[in-house]
């Protein structure tokens, strides 16, 4: 990976996945700002990517020089203009279009007509976040995976203008980040979670229909399909109303029932069910200490 | 994997339990009749020729014996289970048996004929169907005591596969669904009990989602390679969804995705044209050298 030149990057948004990308970009050699709203939000993901460095140290991923260097590289900041010598900007700010093109646009006028643009979003149409920009050939969808720093794969997404050129960067950059690339499409969900999404739904109408419980289901996902985990215990990993907020996009681009969240989904937000984070959801988490990161 | 070692050790179990009847001894006959011996039953395999017995008698041994290659297996453990099997045309020698588990065509005459024929050699033995797309319901109807009468739907290959799905049909009484529950349970399989509607539970959640990766991929979503890349690295799936169904073979899947929509009229299981364009081009995946993939030829 150190054969690649080194970039300096602009991360926009300093959540979870922000701060998971500003450590593969740190990792790989690269120069970070990382950019939020408020000097709190900076601060929380400055001091997520140190931690998650620190760890990477002491379980011995991670050499002692590295981790020096990649602390030295990182910064934080509220202004804008501060991205202005950026080579590459990745926006994991909030899933809403109008955001993400405000913030690509405001950019655009800073930095140098050769910057790349590379979006996040995991539903939205890339073609509609490069609507705002003069040079929407430069806009990119990369969807990293969650956690960004262990997943290996990038989808790589085409917006209507992007240009070969700028995919072929796109490509070049992320292989240089160790990661394997796909390219799909601008199309809802792209490749993974237009798979998993209704899948996801068609368990929950599953259980629904009485064809079998949480446990066997979860059992046949894993013992028949061999998938890594239950999809009962992913949904409560994502979230019910993360979930249902994916879904609910994907249905009303695609209006295909299967994406719909069925009206478990629902009732179970009501209740508060809505998950791990609160320790309740499809399973009970609360007698068990053991569900750490 | 662990599961394959406990199916093929579990030949120190107490010798002669119980003894099972398997008809059928292509693939699922085959393997399941493995499973039963090497849990220390014995079983009974019946077939209408010769050729037949000898074609799975030597697909066991071949599948014992890699497990002997790799040091999963010992010979001597090899050839208990070997001796456990007894094969024959006779139906006759169903005589005795506690459990039949059906493994023939996926064609409802078939299994109903062959059926209605062991019932009465068998008296009250408990009766159970491997079939993945056709009615339970229906087959145990045509039985002269339906409500001892379940599916037992093991997964290919049913040596490795640790689930089995024992599918309640609307006569099963609840005293033969708990008695297959523990059997497989007693096999070293993760049982599941499901009812008995289109695809039972697994195959209802598999073939919305195969269907999906033929027309996403018809209608150029990515590449074949890049849809099946993307959800093995994305999602940790084992294998992607076109390679899964080159392995499966489109013709399988096609028959089984029609069978659902024939029954549910829900479009998500109506076979994509493009799978039946491949069917019909005789690419039926890995078996013919050539599906959604090309491979190359088995040498």
């Amino acid at each position: 990976m150190s054969k690649t030149p080194v970039r300096r990057v602009g991360v926009l948004g300093a959540g979870t996945m922000g701060v998971g990308i500003a450590v593969v970009l740190l990792r790989a050699g690269h120069h970070v700002v990382m950019r939020d709203t408020t000097d709190e939000r900076v601060q929380t993901g400055i001091d997520g990517v140190t931690r998650f460095l620190d760890r990477s140290v002491e379980l011995g991923k991670l050499d002692e020089a590295t981790h020096r260097d990649a602390i030295a590289a990182l910064a934080g900041t509220t202004d804008a203009t501060e991205l202005a010598d950026r080579e590459f900007i990745i926006e994991a700010i909030f899933e809403d279009t109008e955001t993400k093109a405000d913030a690509f646009a405001e950019l655009e006028a800073l930095c140098s007509s050769d910057t790349l643009f590379h979006t996040n979003t995991s539903t939205l149409s890339v073609s509609a976040i490069a609507g705002r920009m003069r040079d929407p050939g430069r806009v990119v969808g990369t969807h990293y995976c969650n956690p960004a720093p262990l997943m290996r794969l990038v989808e790589v997404v085409r917006g209507r203008k992007t240009t070969d050129a700028a995919l072929q960067q796109t490509v070049e950059f992320l292989q240089g980040l160790g990661k394997t690339t796909v390219q799909c499409r601008d199309t809802p969900g792209f490749i993974v979670n237009r798979f998993l999404v209704p899948f996801e739904n068609d368990c929950i109408r599953a259980l629904e229909d009485g064809m079998g419980t949480v446990e066997s289901i979860d059992a046949a996902v894993r013992g028949a399909l061999r998938y890594p985990m239950g999809t009962f215990r992913l949904l409560d990993i994502v979230g019910l109303d993360i979930h249902r907020a994916v879904s609910l996009s994907l249905y009303e681009q695609l209006r295909d029932p299967r994406c719909a969240p069925p009206p478990l989904v629902d009732r179970m937000i009501a209740a508060g069910d809505l998950g791990r984070k609160v320790g309740h959801g499809f399973y009970s988490y609360e007698d068990s200490g053991l569900m750490g990161t | 994997m662990s599961e394959a070692k406990t199916a093929e050790t579990g030949s120190s179990a107490t010798p002669s339990r119980s003894r099972i009847a398997v008809l059928g001894f292509g693939t699922m006959g085959s393997g399941i009749a493995q499973v039963c011996a090497a849990a220390g039953h014995s079983v009974v395999v019946v077939e209408p020729t010769d050729a037949l017995l000898e074609a799975g008698r030597r697909r066991i041994g071949a599948f014992l014996d890699e497990g002997v290659r790799r040091n999963k297996l010992q010979p001597d453990e090899r050839d208990a289970v070997l001796a456990r099997v007894e094969a024959t045309t006779d139906l006759e020698q169903c005589a005795g048996v506690n459990l039949v588990i059906e493994a023939v065509s996926e064609d409802l005459a078939i299994k109903v004929d062959l059926l209605g024929r062991v019932a009465p050699i068998v008296a009250d033995a408990l009766i159970a169907t491997n079939t993945s797309a056709l009615s339970v319901t229906e087959i145990a109807a045509f039985l002269p005591a339906p409500h001892r009468v379940a599916g037992l739907h093991f997964f290919n290959p049913a040596p490795l596969m640790p689930l089995v799905e024992v599918v309640e049909a609307v006569q099963t009484d609840p005293e033969t669904t708990a008695a297959l529950v523990a059997f497989a349970r007693d096999l070293g399989k993760e049982p599941i009990v499901t009812k008995d509607r289109p695809g039972f539970l697994v195959n209802r959640l598999l073939m919305p989602y195969l269907n999906q990766a033929i027309a996403d991929y018809d209608a150029g979503l990515a590449s074949a390679e890049d849809i099946d890349v993307g959800l093995e690295l994305g999602l940790g799936y084992p294998m992607g969804p076109l390679r899964l169904l080159d392995l499966i073979g489109l013709d399988t899947h096609r028959h089984a995705t029609e069978a659902a929509y024939a029954q549910t009229r829900d479009v998500h299981y109506a076979p994509p044209p493009l799978l039946e364009r491949l069917v019909q081009a005789g690419r039926l995946g890995r078996k013919t050298g050539r599906g959604i993939y090309e491979y190359e030829a088995k040498s």
